[in-house]
């Protein structure tokens, strides 16, 4: 019988072909190709999506799925590196997210590109169809190299979106900083990679089949061994050996260096400088790669191989620190911030410091709601974004808006139900899956690891921020009074931006109902549908990628306790102070002519608007320390490496020329220096043979 | 059914020779020059096919001792006789666009055919008196052929110094002969060896052994004996310089090859007389060192290549330094890498001095800056050109770069890492040499005046045969190389 998981392949081969199709037809007849590339992206995407749809359905069936597509490299006594497919709930969920959000970002690209007269469409298409075959063959990726490549690939992607008005100075500088900045993380990532193929003799994340093993569960055994449980197996003993390391540190060093490809990529500090500058993309770009699924690559990442790093204790509590330190930071840069992608972009920095926060305080499942959760509100935003953009003939600053409310109620009423879900007011799905990382967080942090409850403190306060920023910035944009002329007379936007702010807008607002867990601890229900979704059966082959199994890890080898605290008024207090910095951003922006209040900030205001230096520090980085120690390797280089090679020559073609000297071409002198040469040789071996 | 003698591939060769003089005597005034290519081509196709069918009816696998023990067919003497009759062949088809409208056209040829046959023999001689005369067969018609162009003061030149040097070399190696037979009393390889082992007068035979080394020497061209090559090859016509630089020296060593692991077991040699690896190691370093350096100064191209057949040389000598005692099958492996780097350097290394004759028959000019440009007006015969000069080399363009490693291998296998470590850094230099030819010819411009007369269809033939053999050699190694290793085995399983 043909199932579901035979097609799956087919989930990111159809946006490729969409890619190529763009491209090459693009290239060759563009005339051919209906709306530059929009129609059959939106195809290729919605197929992916209806594929997508069959294969979660299957899954929630109770079948996963692995497969080995293609073995490229074939080892000889030694690992092989293949493509591969696994289905698991976590994949499954995600490539709806990614193939849905694609769809409604091609469909909404007709009104925002296509509408507005863009040029170069076929490229434009062509770099979204090539982003969501990577992001989906990231997505489906069973072993960590795939893995790698497919990030890199989306990494590509994102660098040439960016940078897609490229005549403009700015987004080709903010496609190469973008581009530079991920590069940096994914340097350690490949690393990682590097070393966790030595070390475990494979990349893949789950064992299914005979003679087959992961690398979670070869570390589990490794440090179980050291524990004094069971044996350690013999590759990784062996590696071991090679290093010297015990296999906590080495395992921590391993997991830290593919965390820096994360960090990149999600946008963490101290790598987030790049996301801001990628607002420079088009707006659905910003809407398909920076919010929704290019930056949740790396927090998916970390949950994918969610079995490796439950083990690590150490790097559990590095990634809540700096998931908890990113929420609060990025939200009080934007704070202040003047244009509206500006917002969203420190937004969506901070939003996905809440999902390391969660991933490291071991809310597996809180995380992986509040990834989804926040693809649709983030997605949602930004795309509502875009149409207040096309309404306002591209003028991003919010103080030239105000008074949008009634010019364009579809997107202002879908645009508020992102902003609710993502400030976390009640019943807006933001609420609910910020409310569980932050419960989860003080629970574990109460029981036995309080270095959490910092992370949680940092978490919680970032709350209140981004309530206030979040109605600063509805405020600022729809309501008022309309602050400048495009403003009174906004250009009006048609179905195909209408239709996806409407269906995100209604997922955003209901799709945090799967998972209540306070309702359900409050009432006794069984309603946390994430929860048992994300619960692998354990006679299952594929129970080590279940929750419970991670669950398990993280009580024998991080030391993660709940304490027992009820999930309501943790509730209450998130909830309490989200409504606090809405209410602020009420009192201050929520009149007929806002003012600026930054003055007040003072001196606070100044770092505020610099981003904190970062910018400024990086830049000090490159050329202060960086630039010298190249100039220095150059310089090395240059000298002493080039020197050695060309003294080599030198001296070679002199020797050379001396030699040309001796063959002066009188015979007689080659005869004499031909007996010469023979009594020597006779000499010598006359002496060394005894001949005399 | 009557069987072919097994000398069948030197005795082709003879009676070619003898046939053109036949056809000379008959019409001795007629312009004949395209019949007596064709015969003298005919001949060496047969005797090079002759070979190629007894080694693969197996006729290798045993000894086949001729005349009493003083000539011998074996699997080398047939790898050999392929060698010299397949580097022939292409040098008459070169030699009949380059000497059309000379004077003596069949005595060129018959002189071409005489050589090659004598350097099949010396493949074949198992005697220090045959080892003699076959060498002499070889070297004579040599030296008439290096002055043949009688009016051009270059070529009568190198043809006398060619002669001066070969006549101090034949000296002393006749020397190193009576040497050897006073201290054993015969002649014959095989009983040379009987005797050598706890010899009394081991100083007098050493003597003798090492003064027979110089012989080889001049024939292969290796230092201290190489003075004549550079100036020979530089003003003899150019597919002579071909033939002499490969043909010659691939009978040179196929007859060291023979005389020293047949007569001169090294175990026993080692013990009375004198370790010849050791002697052999100290002229493939030297040898390969000066060929390399010196041509990396050379301004002209054809002499650039005399000394790069000079490191050739010393590259080959590896195979017999890497010799040790009792290990016999490394021993068959190095020898064998040798035999095979020499066989497919007949190929490339005769090619490129057939492009040379090319230009020389186009008058362009010989240095590099003279050969600027020269693939915008003749692309093929360039194409060719950088085969040649890339497997020259040893980058995997043609076999030159498998039988390069295939030598290496042999001399790290045999425990000689630093012999080839040495061989590695020349081979690295040599890349630059050869590089500047490819360089002028492709990204060079030409200058304004270049045209080329003409395309010589025998030259433009030979010179692209080679290279298709060159480039095939790299596809189809493996038999060749396995044959060649074979060949080393009969010759140790005495």
């Amino acid at each position: 019988m043909v199932g579901a998981f035979d097609f799956t392949p087919a989930i990111p081969l159809l946006p490729f072909a969409a890619f190529l199709v763009a491209m090459l037809v693009g290239h060759f007849a563009p005339r051919l190709l209906p709306k530059g590339g929009a129609i059959p992206g939106i195809l290729a995407t919605a197929g992916s999506l209806l594929l997508s749809i069959w294969t979660f359905l299957t899954v929630s069936g109770g079948s996963y799925h692995a497969q080995d597509i293609y073995t490229w490299v074939v080892g000889q006594n030694t690992f092989s590196l293949h493509f591969g497919i696994l289905v698991d709930p976590l994949s499954a969920m995600m490539l709806v997210i990614v193939s849905l959000v694609a769809v409604l970002v091609h469909v909404f690209s007709l009104g925002y590109m296509n509408d507005e007269g863009e040029t170069g469409l076929p490229r434009y298409y062509a770099g979204l169809g090539l982003f969501t075959f990577s992001m989906l063959a990231f997505v489906v990726a069973d072993n960590l190299l795939m893995a790698f490549m497919f990030f890199e690939l989306v990494g590509l992607c994102s660098y040439l979106l960016i940078g897609f008005h490229f005549r403009e100075p700015g987004p080709p500088s903010a496609a190469k900083k973008a581009f530079l900045v991920t590069r940096f993380g994914d340097y350690f990532f490949l690393i990682g990679v590097v070393g966790i193929l030595a070390t475990f003799g494979t990349a893949r994340f789950v064992a299914v089949g005979d003679g087959v093993h992961s690398f979670p569960h070869l570390a589990e055994q490794a440090l179980a061994a050291a524990g004094g449980e069971g044996t350690m197996p013999e590759h990784v003993a062996h590696f071991l050996d090679v290093i010297g390391m015990n296999a906590e540190t080495w395992f921590a060093i391993l997991g830290l260096l593919v965390l820096g490809g994360v960090v990149g990529k999600s946008a963490q500090f101290p790598l987030h400088t790049w996301l801001p500058d990628a607002m420079e993309g088009p707006t659905p770009v910003s809407a398909l790669i920076h919010a929704a699924t290019m930056v949740a690559a790396g927090v998916y990442l970390v949950a994918r191989m969610y079995g490796f790093y439950a083990l690590l204790p150490t790097v559990l509590a590095i990634i809540a620190l700096v998931g908890g330190f990113t929420a609060l930071f990025a939200a009080s840069m934007g704070v202040v911030k003047d244009e509206l992608k500006q917002v969203l972009a420190y937004s969506t920095i901070s939003q996905y410091g809440y999902m390391m926060l969660g991933l490291g305080t071991g809310g597996y499942i809180a995380a992986t709601f509040h990834l989804m959760t926040h693809a649709f509100f983030k997605a949602l935003l930004f795309l509502g974004a875009g149409s207040v953009i096309i309404a306002m003939h591209h003028n991003e600053d919010m103080w030239d808006m105000g008074g949008l409310r009634e010019k364009m109620p579809v997107t202002y009423y879908t645009f508020l139900s992102g902003s609710l879900a993502l400030a976390g007011i009640v019943p807006f799905s933001g609420f609910w899956s910020k409310d569980e990382i932050l419960y989860e967080a003080l629970i574990y942090g109460a029981g036995d690891s309080p270095i959490l409850l910092a992370a949680y403190a940092m978490g919680l306060l970032a709350v209140f921020f981004t309530g206030f920023y979040t109605f600063r910035m509805v405020f600022l944009t729809f309501h008022g009074e309309p602050r400048s002329d495009t403003a009174r007379d906004p250009h009006g936007v048609r179905w195909n931006v209408k239709l996806p702010l409407v269906v995100l807008g209604i997922l955003a607002a209901t799709v945090g109902l799967v998972n209540m867990t306070p309702v359900a601890e409050l009432t006794g229900l069984h309603i946390e549908y994430l929860h048992q979704w994300l619960v692998i059966p354990e006679a299952s082959d594929f129970a080590a990628l279940g929750y419970d199994n991670y669950h398990h890890l993280l009580e024998q080898f991080a030391g993660y306790h709940a304490a027992d605290i009820g999930p309501l008024a943790p509730g209450a207090v998130s909830l309490a102070l989200a409504l606090g910095g809405a209410g602020l951003a009420w009192v201050l922006y929520n009149v007929d002519s806002p003012t600026e209040h930054t003055e007040k900030l003072g001196g606070v205001k100044t770092v505020l608007y610099n981003n904190y230096y970062q910018d400024e520090y990086q830049v000090w980085l490159a050329q202060g320390v960086t630039l010298p120690l190249a100039r220095a390797a150059d310089t090395f280089d240059q000298g002493i490496v080039d020197g050695v090679v060309n003294g080599v020559s030198s001296v070679s073609l002199f020797a050379g020329s001396r030699v040309k000297r001796i063959q002066d071409g009188l015979v007689t002198h080659y005869a004499a220096l031909l007996t010469l040469g023979l009594v020597v040789l006779l000499v010598a071996f006359g002496l060394l043979e005894g001949w005399f | 059914m009557v069987e072919l003698p097994p000398l069948t591939p030197q005795i082709l060769l003879g009676l070619t020779a003898i046939v053109l003089f036949g056809i000379d005597i008959i019409a001795p005034d007629t312009r004949k020059n395209g019949l007596l290519a064709s015969v003298s081509a005919i001949g060496t196709v047969a005797a090079a096919a002759t070979a190629v069918w007894f080694l693969a009816a197996g006729s290798g696998d045993y000894r086949f001792v001729q005349f009493d023990g003083a000539l011998v067919v074996d699997a080398l003497s047939l790898f050999f006789a392929f060698v010299v009759a397949s580097v022939a062949t292409l040098v008459v088809i070169g030699s009949y666009d380059y000497i059309e409208g000379e004077e003596h056209v069949s005595e060129y040829y018959s002189l071409v055919l005489l050589a090659a046959t004598g350097m099949s023999l010396m493949a074949a001689a198992n005697s220090l008196v045959t080892v003699f005369v076959a060498l002499e067969l070889a070297s004579l018609p040599s030296y008439a052929l290096v002055s043949f162009l009688k009016t051009d003061r270059g070529s009568v030149e190198a043809g006398l110094k060619y002669f001066l040097i070969g006549a101090l070399s034949s000296a002393v190696m006749v020397y190193g002969i009576s040497l050897v037979y006073a201290t054993t009393g015969t002649l014959l390889l095989d009983d040379i060896a009987a005797e050598v082992a706890g010899n009394q007068f081991g100083g007098v035979l050493g003597l003798g052994i090492l003064m027979l080394a110089g012989g080889f020497a001049f024939k292969t061209a290796s230092v201290p004996f190489h003075f004549w090559a550079p100036e020979a090859y530089e003003g003899a016509p150019a597919p002579i310089s071909a033939f002499l630089s490969s043909a010659s020296k691939a009978a040179g060593f196929a007859v060291a090859f023979r005389v020293f692991t047949t007569a001169f077991p090294l175990d026993a040699v080692a013990a009375v007389a004198i370790d010849w690896s050791l002697l052999f190691a100290v002229l493939a370093v030297v040898t390969m060192t000066l060929g390399n350096f010196a041509a990396a100064t050379q301004n002209e191209v054809k002499r650039m290549l005399a000394y790069s057949s000079i490191g050739h040389a010393g590259y080959v000598l590896m195979g017999l330094a890497a010799l040790q005692s009792g290990a016999a099958e490394a021993n068959a492996f190095v020898l064998g890498a040798s035999m095979t780097h020499l066989l497919v350097y007949g190929f490339m290394n005769t090619g490129a001095f057939l492009f040379v004759a090319l230009v020389e028959y186009w008058d362009v000019g010989r240095t590099f800056e003279d050969y600027n440009g020269l693939a915008t007006r003749a692309p093929v015969a360039c194409v060719a050109m950088t085969v040649f000069m890339f497997s020259l080399a040893g980058l995997p363009v043609g076999g030159g770069f498998l039988s390069k490693y295939l030598l290496f291998a042999g001399t790290v296998q045999a425990g000689f890492a630093w012999l080839a470590a040495i061989a590695a850094i020349n081979s690295a230099l040599s890349l630059y040499y050869y590089s500047r030819v490819v360089k002028a010819i492709w990204i060079e411009d030409p200058s304004d005046d270049l045209s080329l007369a003409g395309t010589p269809t025998g030259l433009y033939t030979a010179v692209v045969a080679a290279a298709v053999a060159t480039v095939v050699l790299l596809v189809a190694f493996d038999p060749v190389a396995q044959t060649a290793v074979h060949a080393a085995d009969v010759l140790f399983a005495l």
